[in-house]
């Protein structure tokens, strides 16, 4: 027997350090050199999730702040979005290493400690610089509000759209004399348009796309179904889920009419649709970050709030928010500075309403530059029909709720559940989540988990 | 049977305790060699150890991430964990990719190293495609098979006619990773298979050519049962790794659990546990639960390995 000798020796030392480097992925610390900007006297430390073209419009709207502001030193970090930032944020607030200003979702700022990680906002200082409350729309103002203190500063909303051809609808006599798609106010109004717009369609492409498989997607479609049926999710005291099956049943049948009906293919699930929608697909439906993707396209579009088909008018809208992670000796001049930079973008939005977004920032929607935005004037009225996740501490854009209740609804979409199995599976998932306790203060939803 | 000497890393030969057993060469040993073991131990005890007791003290307390000082609930993290059926899922998910992963790998290592062995002209670039994959990042592969899987614009489907949905349906999203796996990590089995094959004496097979052996027989009869070593410990390296699966999977699948949560693996719901959800302490205590079924597995190896030699086969 021959005797291989330290080669493979070597060899097993390496798969075992291979086995132990795992691959951690670093916050991104800011690396610029630690000194002050030349002839700023107060550094303001910045984290938010901002990446492709929101984290350019972001950096272009931080760069009139600094030019506007050459005292205030602005130092900018941009984290992986999804749940690492918010780990990332958790665990800086939790070790007192906090940045002055952060950026969060609304919807998850009951879940994260607000007054444990998160400190509340000085209403007298905004105002110094120019935000009230006034010049928010009050659903939106009172969802960062909790406990009567106010937690998150609105930048804006994000909302789910019907993303529309104008060439393909133009062929199937769809669109009015504005040019805009003919108005639809019912399930089976909306089934004739996608049955007139596939007639219209090149070969080889879907009728319309909408994640058929994403549980994020589905989850956030059938919050906006299930609002405009008038749909509750718990009681206002939420020790109660009062979740209704039939209402949940007949949304996810008619999620589930797309795929049976043949007007979507689950082939072309998830960033599929939005290809297929720049390839002359008639429809897809997409979160108003695509408006610079197809915009860049050149593709001929338009973009309505999700149709109505149930009779009132709701689409799903999550809100980017500023937040001021905990600081153990919060205030002075860093803290001047975050409320300083947070009013000034979120009053400088137009350029932000370039992405996509909604400003949350009301007078910005009043001015002529923005209301010249197409198709950003289409589809402004959803600031007034938002449909949102229930305001509890498991609930927010990519958190515990849209973990558990998501695949639910796409196992029905994708047709492994009954849409009436699926139903009750959700309203036990809820019942289940509701009774569950807050990992960061061990209590339920009933006893205000999270709140401070 | 003769052990190999990647048997003896893994395991010294236990004749070794008996060489130098005289007190003082041991005392002296001990001298020399804890100096050149020590730099190790402490890592080891720093990394390993203390993280390993601290995530066991946790397992048995609420904690959150927030660096609280956490409360004992004693033992109702495992309590709750046997009875999460998310975590059965994802147990099921990982043990489902083992059960594939390993046979596959194992037979197509054997297979590539045969045939590496035997080709005689251009050797190093056969050597050189199969280990190549190996080198890559996790990030690289499951970015790459992910292009290629893509039902619409991917290779894969493209290549052989199919219309198949490999990432976005819950019977099929698991079997892409395995396919990205087999591909990715077969290079490093196939080195061990190779580096024994070359090991076994061509006497050997000289002598059955002498007797009228065909091809045939001479790997029933001479190869396999030289490599019956090597096929062990490749076995047991790839259940360890199987079992620990997460990179290559989350990454095909943007990091979410997969269609319908079809590949949500072990590792990554502990993952979301710990870092999503928060909740530390149930992190950890399905994390020790994990430990203890890895060891388990080790272990019955180690066990079912030493029955064999003392059998004499």
């Amino acid at each position: 027997m021959g005797r291989p000798g330290l080669n493979r020796r070597q060899l097993l030392a390496g798969a075992g350090g291979l086995a132990v480097a795992g691959s951690f992925g670093f916050a991104a610390l800011g690396t610029g050199a630690d000194a002050l900007a030349s002839d700023a006297s107060t550094r303001v430390r910045y984290w938010n999730l901002f990446s492709g073209g929101d984290g350019y419009n972001m950096i272009a709207m931080l760069d009139a702040f600094r030019k506007d502001n050459p005292d205030i030193d602005v130092k900018d970090s941009t984290l992986q979005w999804g749940s690492p930032f918010y780990t990332k944020l958790a665990m800086a607030a939790a070790g007192n290493r906090a940045p002055d200003l952060g950026v969060m979702h609304l919807g998850r700022v009951t879940g994260f400690s607000p007054g444990r990680l998160l400190d509340p906002w000085d209403l007298d200082l905004l105002a110094k610089y120019g935000v009230r409350e006034e010049d928010f729309n009050p659903e939106l103002w009172k969802r960062a509000v909790i406990d009567g203190t106010l937690y998150a500063l609105p930048l804006d909303i994000h909302v789910q759209l019907c993303f529309y051809r104008k060439d393909v609808l133009k062929k199937a006599g769809l669109l009015g004399d504005d040019g805009r798609i003919v108005p639809v106010t019912s399930v089976e109004e909306w089934f004739g348009v996608l049955k007139k717009a596939k007639k219209a369609t090149k070969k080889g492409l879907q009728t319309i796309g909408l994640w058929v498989n994403d549980q994020n997607f589905q989850w956030w479609f059938f919050v906006a179904f299930y609002t405009q049926l008038g749909g509750t999710w718990f009681n206002d005291a939420k020790t109660e889920v009062t979740f209704d099956p039939d209402k949940a049943t007949e949304v996810l049948e008619f999620l589930r009419r797309h795929i049976t009906d043949g007007y979507a293919n689950p082939a072309f699930a998830g960033g599929a649709g939005a290809e297929q929608f720049v390839n002359g697909a008639p429809f897809c439906w997409e979160g108003n970050w695509s408006v610079p993707v197809f915009d860049t396209a050149k593709v001929e579009y338009g973009a309505t709030p999700l149709p109505p088909v149930f009779g009132r008018k709701a689409t799903h809208a999550e809100s980017h928010s500023f937040v001021l992670p905990h600081q153990s000796g919060r205030g002075g001049a860093a803290n001047d500075g975050a409320h300083r930079l947070a009013a000034y973008v979120v009053k400088h939005a137009l350029q932000w309403a370039a992405g996509g977004h909604i400003p949350a920032y009301t007078p910005t929607l009043s001015t002529a530059a923005y209301q010249r935005l197409q198709p950003q004037n289409e589809y402004v009225s959803a600031m007034n029909h938002q449909a949102t996740e229930p305001k509890v501490w498991f609930a927010g854009s990519t958190g515990i709720l849209a973990q558990r209740v998501g695949p639910i609804v796409v196992s029905s979409t994708m047709g492994s559940a009954k849409p009436r199995v699926a139903a009750g599976r959700m309203r036990s998932t809820l019942a289940e989540l509701l009774a569950s306790k807050n990992p960061m203060d061990g209590r339920t939803a009933a006893q205000g988990g999270a709140a401070a | 049977m003769t052990t190999t000497s990647a048997e003896t890393v893994l395991r010294p030969a236990r004749t070794r305790a008996a060489v130098g057993s005289a007190t003082v060469r041991r005392k002296q040993g001990f001298q020399h060699g804890g100096w050149f073991v020590a730099p190790f131990l402490l890592l080891f005890a720093l990394f390993v150890i203390w993280p390993l007791l601290r995530g066991l003290y946790l397992s048995f307390t609420d904690a959150n991430i927030s660096g609280d000082s956490p409360g004992f609930v004693g033992l109702d993290n495992y309590r709750e964990a046997l009875h999460d059926p998310l975590m059965w899922d994802s147990l099921g998910h990982s043990a489902y990719f083992t059960l594939l992963v390993v046979p596959c790998i194992t037979v197509l290592a054997f297979l590539l190293a045969m045939l590496a062995h035997h080709i005689e002209r251009g050797k190093w670039l056969w050597r050189l495609c199969f280990f190549l994959p190996f080198l890559l990042p996790s990030t690289v592969a499951g970015n790459l098979w992910q292009w290629l899987f893509n039902p619409g614009t991917g290779m894969v489907n493209y290549v052989f006619g199919l219309d198949t949905p490999w990432l976005t349906d819950k019977s099929y999203a698991l079997l892409a990773a395995v396919l990205t796996t087999l591909w990715w990590t077969v290079g490093f089995s196939f080195l061990l298979y190779l580096a024994a094959l070359q090991g076994i004496p061509a006497h050997l097979y000289e002598a059955a050519k002498l007797d009228g052996a065909n091809a045939w027989h001479r790997m029933v009869h001479i190869t396999l049962p030289m490599l019956r070593n090597i096929t062990g410990l490749v076995i047991a390296l790839q259940i360890l790794a199987s079992l620990q699966v997460f990179d290559q999977v989350v990454v095909m699948q943007d990091f979410g659990p997969g269609p319908e949560n079809s590949t949500r693996t072990f590792v990554q719901y502990t993952l979301e546990q710990g870092f999503t959800t928060y909740r530390v302490g149930y992190a950890s205590a399905m994390s020790i639960i994990f430990f203890v079924l890895i060891a388990a597995v080790a272990l019955a190896r180690m066990w079912l390995l030493r029955n064999r030699e003392e059998g004499g086969r």
